[in-house]
């Protein structure tokens, strides 16, 4: 049983080992009020709605760039060692990386202010997060051919960029429509983070050059950080393997989750304009905010510089040195140059930003009872905010990475049939993949709302070729405006 | 709920696809890169050698474990060490390098004899593994021996800037990561 129990927060932890990254499926699908948390400044055509706690919004997601798993492991009879070399060594670059990402919604309500009914407000509770592993193109070089054949190559320490964490979120937004032309949002958050390790902006190099006495030199000059909050803590339970080792976990991870861990602050915003009766352009600015590290932290850091020729013994001057401890000498003299030490200094993480933008056409509007005035600022019914047959358009999305910013650009179609059933689909490229095609399926019967949104379905043809796929469900239960 | 969730598993399941993997070719994986470091370096001016005058001007034992050190003589497959020779003094000169154990057995050596200047730069390459010398004796050595030997006079004097005689070495082995 406690067997169980750890192996579940074990599928617990790796699906919760997420952030949110690209959800252009659920962007802007305005059906489904778990896009609030993508735009907080969506329209929103319900009167309340309330997920359905731990099954309103499960999403996961991951991705290599540069391989497939099908490029190592398909049964051809070619030599592994060779396709790992080929594949490997000589195919992925330092800005390729393996990822992965998750969200769970643990609740997710939402209402609209009787006094106000412009507002609509939503406040729940949701976990996240991710790891990414940048591939480090030259240290791998370096342990697989080693230094004697790449002398004067410089093998960069810049390479090594690794990041993950584990986050609850508590949030609380507040959308308003102004107007009949602009709908706005706003979200605060707090961050309660359970575990988070990150190794960035790392700098030196090793390089074995000829040598200024001796044959060869090696030189190694290094400035390298990891930071890790909240993971020793998990490694020294995981290293008791008593029998309570699932059950402390699971406490652990429960406490680090309700604000027993590093807490954070951060917000979102995000608008809707509507550009005539038939197009708007929505975009919104996700997770600008910290978490402030200050308790169970380790940190890693390895820091200095030396060359090294070997043993010297030049006469006269070692004539009356008579420490015959001369190779122990050298490598304390190393290590004193280059230490590596840990500390437990507090630090603080800005959260990866993320910007959304998007275009939309509808068409083939059904026949609306009013016609829009764009002078109302009194809540539309669902009839009328779902105010299409069909709509095209386009959405931009970017995050800020240990590397810099990814973007990832995507051409969307949307299509009601009638009021149980949307269907939206979506063609993405980004660095993970140029052929990205994902379905989304809304359906609403009566108040019980199920959506299920799937990227790269090309992907599915033969799974382990893909480099990219991502699912997201949930359920909820709505009432609309004007019921 | 139930049925739909049924619905689209059984969805996911017919329509998608993996073409056959084997996983178990990852313990073919082969990982041996060759590592490079010089290993000692020996240096005496002629003035220190005609002070000694003939016959042994130095000799000293020192520890070096980089070979017996377990993540290298657990993993070294083959390997070669290089040795470089150059005597600029005015006399024949010999040098002997003996590896020992921690006892202070000698498991090998190599002589070096280095003819009065001027003299060409000696290079010798001795490899180890199945295609040379036993790989033992590196993984036993804990200590190395260093002598030098005066074979001339101990009165002559070079004509070269700075005379010496100097020994250089390096180490090339392949060791087995995976």
């Amino acid at each position: 049983m406690k067997k169980t129990i750890l192996f579940l927060w074990i599928v617990l932890f790796g699906a919760v080992v997420l952030y949110a990254q690209n959800k252009q499926l659920l962007y802007d699908f305005y059906e489904i009020p778990q896009s609030l948390l993508l735009n907080p400044g969506v329209k929103t055509p319900y009167k309340w709605h309330t997920g359905i706690p731990l099954l309103s919004g499960f999403s996961v997601q991951a991705g290599t760039s540069g391989i497939t798993v099908n490029d190592l492991f398909a049964n051809d009879g070619i030599d592994f060692t060779t396709k790992f070399r080929e594949k490997v060594i000589n195919g992925i670059r330092k800005n390729d990386e393996f990822g992965g990402s998750g969200t769970i919604e643990l609740f997710n309500i939402g209402f609209r202010r009787r006094n106000r009914p412009s507002d609509y407000i939503s406040f729940g509770m949701y976990g996240e997060g991710f790891i990414a592993q940048f591939w480090p193109e030259d240290l791998a070089v370096l342990a697989f051919e080693g230094n004697a054949n790449n002398l004067n190559r410089r093998f960069s320490l810049n390479h090594i960029a690794s990041q993950g964490e584990a986050v609850n979120v508590f949030h609380f937004g507040l959308n308003r429509k102004l107007n009949n032309k602009w709908t706005i949002g706003a979200r605060a958050k707090l961050y309660s983070s359970v575990f988070e390790f990150r190794s960035a902006n790392n700098n030196g190099y090793f390089v074995t050059t000829q040598g200024e006495n001796n044959i060869l030199r090696n030189t190694l000059v290094a400035d390298v950080t990891l930071r890790t909050s909240g993971v020793e803590e998990i490694l020294d339970i995981l290293d008791e393997d008593s029998n309570s080792t699932g059950a402390d976990l699971a406490s652990l991870l429960l406490r680090r989750s309700l604000l027993g861990g590093n807490l954070g602050l951060g917000f979102d915003v995000g608008f809707t304009h509507t550009l005539g009766r038939n197009s708007y352009v929505t975009a919104s600015l996700l997770d600008v905010g910290f978490i402030y590290h200050t308790n169970a932290i380790k940190n890693y850091t390895l820091k200095g510089a030396a060359s090294n020729e070997g043993v010297e013994i030049i006469l006269p001057d070692d004539l009356t040195n008579f420490n015959t401890e001369i190779w122990q000498e050298l490598i304390d003299d190393i290590e004193e140059q280059i230490p590596f030490s840990d500390n437990e200094r507090s630090y603080i993480t800005l959260r990866p930003i993320k910007l959304n933008v998007s275009f939309r056409y509808n068409f083939g509007e059904r026949d609306l009872k009013k016609k829009n005035c764009e002078c109302s600022t009194k809540t539309a019914l669902r009839a009328e905010n779902l105010d299409y047959q069909n709509a095209f358009g386009g959405q931009l999305f970017m995050i800020n990475r240990a590397r810099g910013p990814q973007a990832a650009l995507t051409a969307f179609y949307q299509r009601r049939l009638a009021n149980v059933l949307t269907i939206k689909t979506t063609y993405t490229i980004d660095k993970f993949t140029f052929s990205n095609i994902g379905l989304g399926l809304n359906l609403q019967t009566g108040p019980i709302n199920f959506y299920v949104l799937a990227d790269n379905l090309l992907g599915y043809s033969n799974i382990p070729d893909s480099s990219y796929a991502s699912l997201q469900f949930g359920f909820n239960i709505i009432s609309w405006n004007g019921n | 709920m139930k049925r739909l969730l049924s619905f689209l598993v059984y969805i996911f399941l017919v329509f998608s696809c993996a073409e056959e993997q084997d996983f178990d070719q990852f313990d073919d994986l082969s990982i041996e890169p060759t590592v490079a470091s010089s290993i000692f370096y020996f240096e005496s001016n002629e003035e220190i050698i005609n002070a000694f005058g003939t016959g042994g001007f130095y000799e000293e034992v020192f520890t070096f474990e980089a070979f017996s050190d377990p993540n290298v003589s657990d993993r070294v497959i083959d390997g070669t060490i290089t040795y470089q020779l150059e005597n600029t003094t005015s006399k024949d000169l010999g040098l002997l390098i003996e590896f020992l154990d921690e006892g202070g057995t000698v498991l090998d050596s190599e002589s070096f004899i280095a003819d009065e200047e001027p003299t060409p730069l000696l290079e010798r390459q001795v490899a180890y593994g199945e295609s040379g010398k036993s790989l033992d004796i590196l993984r036993n050595t804990t200590n190395i021996r260093v002598s030098g030997e005066n074979l001339g006079d101990a009165t002559s004097q070079s004509s070269q800037n700075e005379p010496k005689i100097i020994l250089r070495s390096s180490a090339a082995f392949r060791v087995r990561l995976r």
